[in-house]
């Protein structure tokens, strides 16, 4: 997977998590306040409807009071009569009562308005607000809803009421007797203060008395005919205060607040569809949601490709270089550590390059190094010559100094070999450089004396093989070009602190500075004579190869006064050389 | 190759949840098309030239309409009980474009029938008729009821005298089962029984069993004009039956909640429009005698809350 596709596809997720998360717990947050908003508010707006029930019914209990007070206590029985009292009453509130009337206590009417004649069956006694307004004498008693079936109307169906009792005394002749007030309520003032109460969506009031009986409902008649059910019974067992509550396979907010004085309560339901997320708030959030996802991603998406397009080309560059092609590393902007990256890899794409190109070239220089250490090895015509001038002496008689070159020769080759070695001693060194001397002197019949030393302090030092015999061969063929019987060459070794020098000079013809220059640049002289001419740019490149730039060849030469050839090694001891030998096998 | 993987899978990806935006889009417009629901224009088509003993079956029907999103037509005949003058109604009703009717039938069959000429997608809702075929029934068992009345009337039975069965099923179509039930259990019972067609003027009659409610609340008052002295058992929960039973006029009556009828009848109405109907079990009923009228379930029953 590609890092784009990693760093888009964790940030989203990371994303999507959090913000699943965020709604999630956005959305319970939402609900629980939603819940408590709705209690609370379901709670103030019980408490306004119990302020205005507790009025209406402090008004129905001041009808009441109004009977007893103004009009019971100051009539007397035998004198008068509370029937035109109790009419001006019941006209004054005629829109919350459906009756007003005086019992005795045999449960005759003493006095009723609007109507008077009572049914043929009719039993106040035994009516249930009789018995408890007759118990409890110093209260007002509220009854449970009933059908009020005292009086007989031939114009108007029995009605549903609540009945206000209260017990008083009658004074009759001067005499006071018990009684009961009856005031019954219509529904339409209870129905009134409830109807008018907005509760949250769906939500609605009702009215129970203490023992849960309904004195209102919204949906009361759809209760009473069975085809709805209401919790009324498990509400009349609730303290004031806000409930969540299972109804009929539903979650819904019960609210009770009883009414001062009557133990009535009135019950708040609000639905749990009123506070928790509905199903379009549901799929709006879902929305912004998956929107918030959408963007999140897009902008991974943008923002992976910004981070990860810059390392993307790195690593394209950096496959088509290893596939071996030609590339470039781009320069990248973008953060620093791409530039850094981008910086660095072309750093070490250069260096690598550079490297590779001296590898190569240095590779190239030690075979044709070997090579020509090779070919001064086994130089067919130097053998030949050589071979030849013993044919020679052999012939002439000369068998002394025939055996005398061929010795050199042999030795020449023993010291050649070296068993391989690549670093011998500076005495072997010079040694082969005095066997190939000799045989030379003999064939260019002593044209040219040599003279070879090792000054004191190089006992035991070491040199890399075959550098000396090149330059040799360069004096011979081109110092000692024109030379007669002066020619000399010599060669010299001493040690100055931790260098070896080795010096071979001639005064043979000498050569200008420039084309002394020429010949450690590997330049091929301008007139050849025999020899590749290369023999010296070799010797001072293996040096270089071997010990490093600042050792190597010196040539110092003036036309017509000789050349010297000044050899710059380090002082090796047998430890050094062995050290070196080891690390050019490995 | 792997890179271009990754992109088609991201781009997949992003395609997908483009995708569900729109979808998040476009679904609350078709739930917000969906919840504007019309309002169904419901017909009523009544027996009777009067609607006023129907008004708490009107109640409950218009309760059922506020909550389930119904306007009601409530159309009387000019004539009581004339199944012509109802299909036609019914006809005239379906080609102004009611969505369903409701029906106190004079002819449950013929109206039915009409009803078919006329569309075959407008629902039907027979109120205090047997169900009838392809419509949906709004009334008490018919026959149970007929036999607990008899059962009733057994109660109070004397040996002597004979039971009249007051049939009006010519104009009301549910007294027949109910009336056959009764003199099929007054007949186990050994009690002797005679079919009428008009509340009896004989002074000498004492068991009168009527089986709908203009019928019961008719022979009350003749009874009460007449002072004929008959025990009196009937059908009916109207304010005039309910004093009448107070007052002793009637015996016992078998009554049911109109305002449940009503309500039920929409119900039934508007579930068949939106193509859930389902058969309705009968209608509860009580047999209330007049002592038992201010019981609590019988106050329920009997009175009405009026505001």
């Amino acid at each position: 997977m590609s890092i784009q596709a990693v760093l888009s596809l964790s940030f989203t997720a990371a994303a999507a998590a959090g913000i699943l998360l965020m709604g999630f717990s956005f959305i319970w947050r939402f609900s629980a306040a939603n819940e408590q908003t709705v209690a609370e508010n379901s709670q103030r707006i019980l408490a306004q409807a119990n302020l205005s029930l507790d009025s209406y019914l402090r008004r129905m209990m001041r009808i009441a009071d109004t009977v007893y007070y103004r009009v019971i206590k100051n009539t007397d029985l035998a004198e008068g009569s509370y029937s035109e009292a109790l009419g001006l009453l019941y006209e004054e509130n005629r829109d919350d009562l459906v009756s007003l009337a005086v019992f005795d206590s045999r449960g005759t009417p003493v006095a009723a308005a609007p109507l008077a004649s009572m049914k043929a069956g009719a039993d106040p006694k035994h009516s249930e607000w009789f018995q408890a307004a007759s118990q409890s004498m110093e209260n007002l008693h509220f009854s449970a809803p009933h059908v009020q079936n005292l009086f007989d109307d031939p114009d108007s169906p029995s009605r549903w009421v609540v009945s206000l009792s209260h017990h008083v005394e009658l004074t009759r002749d001067g005499v006071t007797e018990p009684g009961v007030v009856l005031v019954d309520m219509g529904f339409s003032g209870i129905e009134q203060v409830c109807r008018n109460v907005t509760l949250a969506k769906d939500g609605y009031l009702y009215l129970i008395d203490g023992g849960g009986e309904l004195i209102y409902h919204p949906r009361q008649q759809l209760i009473y005919a069975g085809l709805l059910e209401e919790n009324n019974q498990a509400a009349a067992l609730y303290r004031d205060g806000s409930y969540v509550e299972e109804f009929q396979g539903r979650s819904r907010q019960v609210t009770v607040k009883t009414v001062g004085y009557t133990g009535w309560k009135l019950v708040g339901v609000a639905p749990a569809e009123s506070w928790l997320a509905s199903t379009q708030f549901f799929i709006f959030g879902f929305f912004l949601l998956s929107f918030a996802i959408f963007l999140m991603a897009f902008l991974n998406f943008l923002i992976s490709a910004r981070i990860s397009d810059p390392l993307r080309r790195l690593d394209e560059s950096v496959k088509a270089l290893e596939s071996g092609r030609e590339a470039e590393i781009p320069e990248e902007g973008g953060c620093y550590e791409v530039q850094h990256l981008s910086r660095s890899l072309r750093s070490m794409v250069s260096t690598m390059r550079h490297l590779t190109d001296d590898i190569i070239r240095q590779e190239a220089q030690k075979r044709r190094s070997e090579l020509e250490i090779l070919q001064s090895q086994i130089n067919p015509h130097f053998l030949y010559n050589t071979l030849d001038s013993v044919i020679w002496m052999i012939e002439a008689g000369q068998q002394a100094e025939a055996i005398q070159m061929v010795t050199s020769l042999a030795r020449f080759f023993r010291i050649s070999l070296s068993r391989g070695k690549s670093v011998i001693p500076l005495s072997d060194e010079l040694d082969h450089a005095r066997h190939y001397m000799n045989i030379q002197q003999m064939r260019f019949k002593n044209q040219f004396t040599t003279k070879i030393e090792a000054q004191p302090g190089t006992e035991g030092l070491y040199t890399l093989k075959l550098i000396v015999q090149p330059i040799l061969e360069n004096a011979i063929y081109h110092g000692m070009a024109g030379a007669e019987d002066d020619g000399i060459i010599s060669v010299s070794a001493r040690r100055e602190g931790g260098d070896l020098f080795i010096d071979v000079a001639d005064n043979g013809v000498g050569m200008p500075p420039e084309v002394a220059a020429s010949l450690l640049r590997g330049e091929r002289p301008a007139v050849q004579t025999s020899g590749s001419g290369m023999g010296v740019y070799n010797v001072h490149q293996r040096i270089r190869l071997t010990f490093g730039e600042e050792y190597g060849l010196t040539i110092l030469s003036e036309p017509d006064e000789g050349t010297l050839v000044r050899i710059r090694l380090p002082a090796l001891n047998r430890e050094e050389a062995d050290r070196r030998q080891q690390g050019e096998v490995l | 190759m792997k890179a271009k993987k990754s992109t088609v899978v991201e781009i997949t990806i992003l395609s997908l949840l483009a995708l569900l935006v729109v979808l998040s889009l476009l679904i609350p417009q078709f739930l917000r098309d969906r919840g504007q629901e019309r309002l169904w224009s419901l017909s009523v088509l009544l027996r009777d030239t009067d609607s006023s003993s129907w008004n708490v079956a009107r109640q409950g029907m218009e309760q059922a309409a506020d909550e389930l999103g119904a306007e009601l037509r409530f159309l009387t005949l000019t004539v009581q009980n004339d199944p012509k003058e109802q299909e036609e109604l019914l006809r005239r009703e379906v080609e102004g474009g009611a969505d369903a009717l409701i029906a106190v039938p004079a002819d449950p069959d013929g109206l039915y029938g009409a009803l078919r000429r006329a569309s075959d997608a407008c629902p039907l809702v027979l109120l205090e008729a047997d169900p009838a075929e392809g419509a949906a029934s709004v009334a008490p068992d018919n026959a149970l009821l007929g036999q607990r009345l008899a059962e009733a009337l057994l109660e109070d039975w004397e040996g002597a005298g004979t039971v009249l069965l007051l049939d009006t099923s010519a104009a009301c179509p549910e007294v027949r089962p109910r009336l056959e039930a009764a003199s099929q259990a007054l007949g186990a019972a050994g009690v002797p029984v005679d079919r009428i067609y008009s509340v009896p003027e004989d002074p000498g009659v004492r068991w009168v069993m009527a089986f709908e409610s203009g019928a019961t609340r008719l022979a009350g008052q003749k009874k009460e004009e007449s002072g004929h002295d008959f025990a009196l058992y009937g059908v009916g929960s109207s304010p005039v039956t309910t004093a009448q039973l107070e007052r002793g006029t009637i015996a016992a009556v078998a009554a049911w909640s109109d305002y449940a009828a009503g309500y039920l009848a929409v119900q039934q109405a508007v579930q068949a429009l939106h193509g859930h109907s389902q058969l309705l079990d009968p209608l509860p009923f009580s047999i209330v005698r007049g002592e038992d009228i201010y019981a609590p379930e019988n106050q329920k029953l009997l009175f009405p809350i009026t505001s």
